[in-house]
């Protein structure tokens, strides 16, 4: 494809962005395994802080790069343990929606991706990833020529409006919200601008959204807002055209602007995708649509898919998942199996997970950091997959996120994944807390419990006294989420948003947004962290931001500890044997929707 | 008889409705807020309260209760559109109809049922019979036997085990899925054998069981023996006053695992990956959904109490010593 042959050229701006998972094996195998471990590794990573453009109006040109022996037609089968929590882009936050929104929705700019993982933005509708101008508080954007929606109905910039608009209203609650809060206030304040939403005739004023001509949109910001453009990419922000928008009723029947539509949905059974007639190659620089339709069919546990799956029988020789992974119990028989491991898709997802320690009730850092240490992130890992199914973390970032520092081991998790019970009772006799009580929250789950068990050895090893609480897993991050939570300790996951560490350190660890729901599990209210935080942000230069972002990382880990890092995520997925185009996306962290083909 | 079904299903009516105002009340007094399903990362207070008033959930108890309750008379008006009666409210999760959802998972549920109960019943009665008839001998020993060992099982333990040998590892059959009767008849008997045959496995057990030992009790009476003692043949006296008999206590049990199947059979369900109204029930729970949870429930004891005025009506039909009042 053209995007990936001039590349270089086109680099208007520079972000640091995921690496590369590139699909070669690697050693390093699991302790209890007998077979070769080829999950992902680091060193699959190549360069963890490769730049990823923001593409020009060539790069965001379609149709997109060629996929080897690609072929047109037949169906895929998808099989998926629940049905999409939405349908209405406005309310899509998760993955599962998310990776169906590839597939019918399409927004103004996208992520393309390079045979090696390499992430660039582009335009998507729009001719590119956006023009900033004073100093990046403002940005403009050109709809291209010829995107219609499966109705044939031309997009103008009048759509966007109403996309972007209709985010205030009451009945959109579960999306993304960086772009509403960017524009009219933080937390829920924005929709004070909007109450209604663009329902009753209502607009946003010019001085925040304006749409001089149909073709023509532009977002003006209090402050410099470097990744509007990747935020932009975010499934919540696809477009909803005006004509079309049924409100409620939309999120059961969304109108598709993207290759596919849907043709079928039986709600918490199954789901048809056919082609959409309207949706023109030439104008999208990141989809194919070499299949005829998606036969999509819920109610299939992770058990169920993987035996499936790699069963390879009648329909699932076409078979995927979306966001389901490779059972636990199946990953061994499968990687170890030559022609099912042929068929896996492995790379590391977004997610690190992380011992919480709560700050208003551990205030002695030596005892937070006798805690650290105890923890034999290893065998904590074992329960959540083994190698295939995570990493031991060293620090609190993924190696997903642009900034993160291969090897950086502090508290030496990575050097010693066992644990160092000796250096443990050390600090916490310093502090003067042998025998401290820790209330330890956990989810009511299998693996949650089973790493609970592990957590609670080793820390009484190193002298502490655990009192082990289980929450319910439904409800476990509201609790955890509550200010008086009445825990000591407790595990949560993280991911990025978009490839950046400002959809991550933010939420995580500024105490200014510490409130009951928000994500500061860790309760972390340091005035120089909130200070620093709010003064990276405004940094526009993204390798200069993610410089910055890369200090406060090490000074929240080392200088604060608020949380102790356990382990980064990784995604292992089976599809069958007649799917063609089959890769890891690094963007969605799930097989890439956009290229596969069958066979025969 | 009239009355007596009226005076059941009037008391059948009260029981739906405790049974309606206990869930209602559960659902508040368990410790989950299904607004925090529905709310993304960063979940404030207020975003939360936003999603309460969306789903109606700001308003007291009672007054909820009472809106639901007298949707599923009069119907009821959401933003999502008007909800004709019977209106068992909209999914908190879906925003569709609840009634529309019930009804469109039923028919799996039915053609499972129905489907394994004819088999399991076929099977299971058969069976028992035959081991009444030969009692002691080694065709009776070997029935009892087998019931015993696989009435000790499991759905979610022989499921597995039948689809690793019949479809993942040798693809003789098709994994279970559900094809409408009305569209497919070969596909929807093709589709459901593997679960109907596990189900029947099971169940036949049971069923075994119980009516040799019915059998067995019924071929000592009284009547019985005098029946042979005056010449009737085996075969005759067998069917015609011994069966007869036997069939009270099949009955008892049949309309409790009737009811209890056609208001989901959850594992079975799950351990097939069929999505029928047992499916639904675990989808309703674990998504903290009042109205689908509500529905789900509802339906499911309106089939249990309904059996139960089956059975008792049956017990009249089949035995004239039962009186009724």
């Amino acid at each position: 494809m053209r995007l990936l042959s001039t590349r270089r050229a086109r680099t208007a701006v520079v972000a640091i962005a995921v690496g590369s998972l590139a699909l070669t094996a690697c050693g390093g195998g699991d302790s209890d395994s007998q077979t070769k471990d080829d999950s992902k590794t680091q060193d699959d990573a190549k360069e963890q802080s490769e730049a990823v453009a923001y593409g020009d109006a060539e790069a965001s040109k379609g149709p997109a790069a060629p996929v080897e022996g690609s072929r047109e037609g037949g169906t895929i089968r998808v099989y998926q343990q629940t049905d999409f929590s939405h349908l209405d882009p406005g309310q899509i936050y998760v993955s599962d929606a998310g990776l169906l929104s590839v597939l019918i929705h399409r927004g103004l700019t996208t992520f393309v991706e390079d045979d090696e993982g390499g992430l660039t933005v582009v335009g998507d509708i729009a001719t590119d990833s956006g023009t900033p101008s004073e100093g990046g508080k403002v940005w403009t954007f050109t709809l291209k020529d010829g995107i219609k929606d499966e109705d044939g109905d031309p997009i103008d910039s009048g759509d966007v409006r109403h996309t972007v608009e209709r985010l205030y209203s009451k009945h959109i609650t579960d999306g993304p919200t960086y772009l509403q809060q960017w524009l009219s206030g933080d937390g829920t304040k924005y929709r004070e601008a909007l109450p209604e939403g663009p329902y009753n005739g209502d607009s946003l004023p010019d001085d925040v959204l304006e749409t001089p001509d149909d073709k023509t949109v532009v977002f003006k910001f209090d402050t410099p807002r470097p990744d509007l453009p990747q935020a932009l990419a975010m499934a919540g922000y696809s477009i909803v055209p005006e004509e079309k928008d049924t409100k409620e009723k939309y999120d059961q029947k969304p109108t598709a602007l993207g290759p596919y539509k849907i043709e079928e949905i039986n709600a918490g059974k199954n789901m048809k995708l056919v082609r959409n007639e309207e949706w023109s190659a030439e104008t999208d620089p990141k989809r194919h649509a070499f299949v005829d339709g998606w036969d999509i069919t819920f109610n299939h546990d992770r058990v169920d898919q993987s035996k499936r799956l790699a069963a390879d029988r009648g329909d699932a020789k076409n078979g995927i998942q979306f966001s389901g992974a490779v059972d636990t119990s199946q990953i061994k028989s499968i990687v170890s199996d030559e022609e099912t491991n042929a068929r896996t898709i492995k790379g590391y997802a977004p997610y690190v997970w992380q011992l919480n320690m709560n700050m208003d009730r551990i205030k002695d850092k030596k005892i937070r950091d006798a805690i650290t240490y105890a923890l034999p992130n290893g065998n904590i890992l074992r329960p959540d997959g083994g190698s295939y199914g995570g990493e031991v973390a060293g620090g609190l970032l993924a190696p997903t996120v642009p900034g993160y520092e291969k090897g950086y081991d502090p508290y030496g998790k990575i050097e010693n994944p066992q644990g160092d019970i000796e250096k443990a009772k050390e600090l916490l006799k310093e502090a003067g807390a042998e025998g401290q009580s820790l209330v330890y929250g956990y989810a009511n789950v299998p693996h949650r419990q089973e790493q609970a068990i592990i957590i609670e050895e080793a820390l009484e090893k190193a002298g502490f006294e655990v009192e082990k609480k289980e929450i319910d897993q439904a409800t476990y991050y509201e609790r955890v989420g509550k200010v008086d939570n009445g825990l000591d300790i407790y595990m949560t996951g993280w991911g990025q948003d978009w490839p950046s560490i400002s959809t991550v350190i933010p939420p995580l660890y500024d105490g200014d947004q510490l409130a009951d729901g928000s994500a500061v599990y860790s309760h972390i209210n340091d005035d120089k962290v909130n200070s620093e935080i709010d003064r990276i942000l405004e940094i526009t230069d993204p390798e200069e931001a993610t410089t910055e972002w890369q200090k406060l990382h090490r000074h929240i880990v080392e200088e604060i500890n608020p949380a102790a890092p356990l382990y980064f995520t990784k995604q292992l997925q089976i599809h069958g044997s007649n799917v063609g185009g089959a890769r890891y996306s690094s963007e969605k962290s799930y097989i890439d929707v956009s290229r596969l083909f069958l066979k025969s | 008889m009239l009355r007596f079904l009226i005076r059941r299903l009037s008391s059948a009516f009260v029981i739906l409705i405790l049974i309606s105002a206990f869930t209602f009340l559960i659902f508040f007094a368990a410790p989950r807020d299904p607004a925090v399903l529905a709310c993304g990362k960063n979940c404030t207070e207020a975003a939360k309260d936003i999603i309460r008033d969306n789903l109606g959930l700001n308003d007291p108890i009672a007054q909820q209760y009472w809106e639901f309750m007298r949707g599923i008379v009069m119907g009821r008006d959401f933003s999502v559109g008007h909800c004709d009666a019977p209106c068992l409210g909209v999914s908190f999760n879906t925003d569709l109809m609840v009634w529309d959802t019930i009804v469109d998972r039923l028919p799996l549920t039915l053609s499972l049922s129905l489907g394994g109960l004819v088999i399991f019943l076929t099977l299971g009665l058969g069976a028992g019979l035959i081991a009444a008839a030969k009692k002691g001998t080694v065709t009776d020993k070997t029935l009892s036997s087998m019931s015993l060992v696989f009435s000790s099982m499991q759905i979610y333990f022989l499921g597995p085990i039948v689809l690793g040998a019949l479809v993942f590892s040798t693809g003789i059959m098709e994994s279970p899925r559900y094809v409408p009767l009305t569209e497919d008849p070969l596909g929807w008997f093709t589709g459901l054998l593997i679960p109907w045959f596990v189900m029947a496995l099971i169940f036949t057990a049971q069923y075994t069981r119980m009516s040799r030992s019915s059998m067995i009790e019924q071929l000592q009476e009284e009547h019985v023996r005098t029946a042979r003692a005056k010449g009737m043949s085996r075969p005759y006296v067998f069917f015609r006053y011994a069966w007869r008999g036997s069939l009270i206590p099949i009955v008892t049990i049949l309309g409790m695992d009737l009811g209890a199947l056609l208001g989901g059979a959850i594992v079975t369900e799950m351990t097939f990956s069929l999505a029928g109204i047992g499916r639904l029930a675990v989808d309703a729970v674990t998504n903290i959904d009042l109205p689908l949870t509500m529905g789900v429930m509802l339906v499911g004891a309106t089939f249990i109490l309904l059996c139960n005025v089956v059975v008792d009506a049956a017990y009249a039909y089949i035995d004239p010593r039962v009186r009724l009042g």
